[in-house]
């Protein structure tokens, strides 16, 4: 979930450890109590490099191995980095890239709306504790289950189309699931909605550490409300905001098999096909498996590069502040 | 500007700035009730619409049970949740027993290249699902694990680990050396020490990663669909999707079969919610 983040605190962690490692109690030391935690230590840390090493690592390195064939699990046959060529020359790859893209075009309300919603929040009107629980609510249903709502809001005889009418934009009524780029645009909104309570919790969340007295202070000045929320209060929240991105930006690459696979299946023709959800349909429902994992790999790089501008926007930021 | 100015006004200023503030709440409860409706909208809909027959719904008026019979006749419901719940409970089973243990000794036991070897644990929460789905299908496959649990649940236990022990070193390296040390000292040897100290003072840790994958595993579709492809052990999330994506089965059907499918999440998240939102934001704080 906060991959990035993690990895940076282990990193850290492990550079901590490693500085201290001889001088401190509970570090690596001699004598026979030393040599029993350290044994102890190994055995109760080995099922869990176990289950990564075999269910995550090796089949990490298969992947790879695989998208250098052309491979259609039976038989596999060597073709080396021309099967990279021929797959990035793919006009349907584009096509896919694009949608990735397009997607990316939410990140800005994904994260704007509930970042309102949660300085709403923070008012602390009464029965906001009531409303913080509502809209968390959908963090915990499926995906499936809200795809399978969205696919009837969106209909022609759905809600949207409804409230067009209802407020005399009836010509712009519109079947948003059967043209490519509105189906698109369907998926996003759902996606941004999905993403609501997630985000507003980790605003909420950020809001709550915020030092009061630089607010009160803010107010003093006579600053207006507006400004104090635009040039003290987001400000303050960057970390969060940083945070929440990286969740939101993962999310759109990874986690949106399910909403695709029930409003759209990737369709009308490649209009809603991801990277993540090509992955699928190349190797499952095509039986390529070989391009499949190479499509895998490809969204396993842009992963990293997430990760890694991510570990920038930290290190920055921490030069900053010294 | 508008806190400013109220404070330069004379006489009567209270009883113009008691009516904006009245109106400012006022807005603002009602910014909150739209709001409300927004986020709650899906399960009115679903509700509303389970209780009516097809045509029922395409007049949207009338309602009556009869979906829900269908539904029973059409999804096998009792099985599906049986099965969402064996392979949510054994998978969160083998997380806590692995990330407890593993998190208590990278943080409480270290040994030579811990650090490294915890911080490779951690790194593996970057490799998406996507990307070594099919490694997995093919080993599974070979081992003959395709359409049982076993198969599934191992899925679900790797992409869980890395998280969790995250989590369960952090939590663990909050509890004082000395507490520990002591308990060895008075003889109780590393594994108990675990089992009797670090282990109960862990609860909350274990009640986040619980919450957390119970969601997780419950909502989940893609490692379902294609490891458990056969009906009888199929979870609910999944017998649904597939239901749906046969596009014969009625709309109102499909609404009946959501709403029962998120009941047992919803039931969990109100019971555990600060757990999961203690979860979400972990990793985040400094």
């Amino acid at each position: 979930m906060s991959a990035i983040q993690a990895a940076e605190e282990a990193a850290a962690e492990s550079a901590l450890a490693r500085r201290g490692r001889g001088g401190r109690r509970g570090g690596v030391g001699s004598g026979r109590l030393a040599r029993r935690r350290r044994r102890a230590g190994i055995m109760l840390s080995l099922p869990a490099v176990i289950v990564v090493v075999g269910l995550l690592a090796i089949p990490i390195g298969q992947a790879v191995y695989y998208s250098f064939t052309s491979w259609d699990g039976i038989t596999a046959t060597w073709i080396g980095p021309s099967a990279y060529v021929s797959a990035l020359t793919d006009p349907i790859f584009w096509r896919v890239i694009e949608n990735n893209a397009l997607l990316l075009l939410s990140i800005p309300f994904a994260i704007g709306i509930p970042l309102a919603i949660a300085a709403l929040l923070h008012e602390h009107v009464r029965g906001w504790r009531f409303f913080r629980s509502v809209y968390f609510l959908p963090t915990a249903i499926s995906w499936v289950v809200i795809g399978m709502v969205a696919v009837q809001f969106f209909a022609l005889s759905g809600l949207m189309n409804k409230m067009l009418a209802a407020v005399g934009l009836g010509a712009l009524q519109t079947d948003m699931l059967a043209g490519q780029y509105t189906a698109l645009a369907a998926v996003a909104i759902t996606f941004i909605w999905s993403m609501l309570g997630t985000n507003i919790i980790i605003f909420l969340t950020g809001m709550a550490t915020l030092d009061q007295t630089l607010i009160e202070a803010a107010r003093v000045d006579g600053l207006s409300r507006w400004q104090i929320f635009s040039r003290v209060t987001v400000p303050l929240l960057k970390r969060f905001i940083q945070f929440s991105f990286v969740i939101t930006v993962i999310s759109a690459f990874s986690a949106l098999f399910s909403l695709i696979f029930v409003m759209t299946n990737g369709g009308p023709g490649f209009g809603t096909t991801t990277l993540e959800f090509f992955v699928y349909q190349t190797a499952f429902s095509q039986g390529q498996f070989g391009t499949g994992a190479l499509y895998g790999m490809i969204l396993f790089v842009i992963m990293i590069i997430v990760g890694l501008v991510q570990l920038r926007l930290i290190r920055s930021e921490d030069g900053e502040g010294w | 500007m508008t806190a400013a100015s109220a404070g330069v006004a004379g006489a009567g200023r209270s009883t113009a700035a008691t009516v904006r503030r009245r109106l400012r709440l006022t807005t603002l409860f009602a910014l909150m009730v739209l709001i409300a409706v927004v986020m709650l909208y899906p399960f009115y809909y679903m509700l509303n619409n389970a209780f009516r027959t097809q045509t029922q719904f395409d007049q949207q008026s009338g309602h009556s049970a009869v979906s829900w019979q269908q539904l029973f006749t059409e999804l096998p419901v009792w099985r599906e949740l049986l099965n969402s719940t064996i392979i949510c409970v054994t998978a969160i089973a083998l997380i806590l027993a692995v990330s407890t243990t593993a998190g208590f000794a990278f943080a409480k036991l270290r040994y030579r290249g811990s650090g490294t070897v915890f911080l490779a644990v951690v790194a593996a929460l970057l490799v998406p699902l996507q990307s070594i789905i099919i490694p997995e299908y093919v080993n599974l496959g070979k081992l003959g694990l395709i359409n049982t649990y076993v198969g599934a649940i191992l899925v679900y236990v790797a992409l869980g680990i890395p998280f969790a022990t995250f989590l369960m070193a952090t939590y663990y390296r909050g509890i004082s050396d000395d507490l520990i040390e002591a308990a060895v000292m008075d003889g109780l040897g590393y594994g108990k020490t675990f089992l009797r100290i670090a282990l109960p003072l862990s609860w909350p840790a274990i009640a986040t990663i619980t919450v957390l994958q119970f969601i997780q595993i419950w909502d989940d579709l893609l490692v379902g669909l294609l490891f458990l492809q056969n009906p009888q052990q199929r979870t609910i999330t999944v017998g649904l999707a597939a239901l749906s994506a046969g596009r014969t089965t009625s709309i109102p059907v499909l609404m009946a079969g959501s709403f029962i499918s998120a009941v047992p999440a919803i039931i969990v998240f109100l019971i555990f919610q600060r757990y999961l939102v203690r979860g979400l934001t972990l990793g985040m704080g400094k």
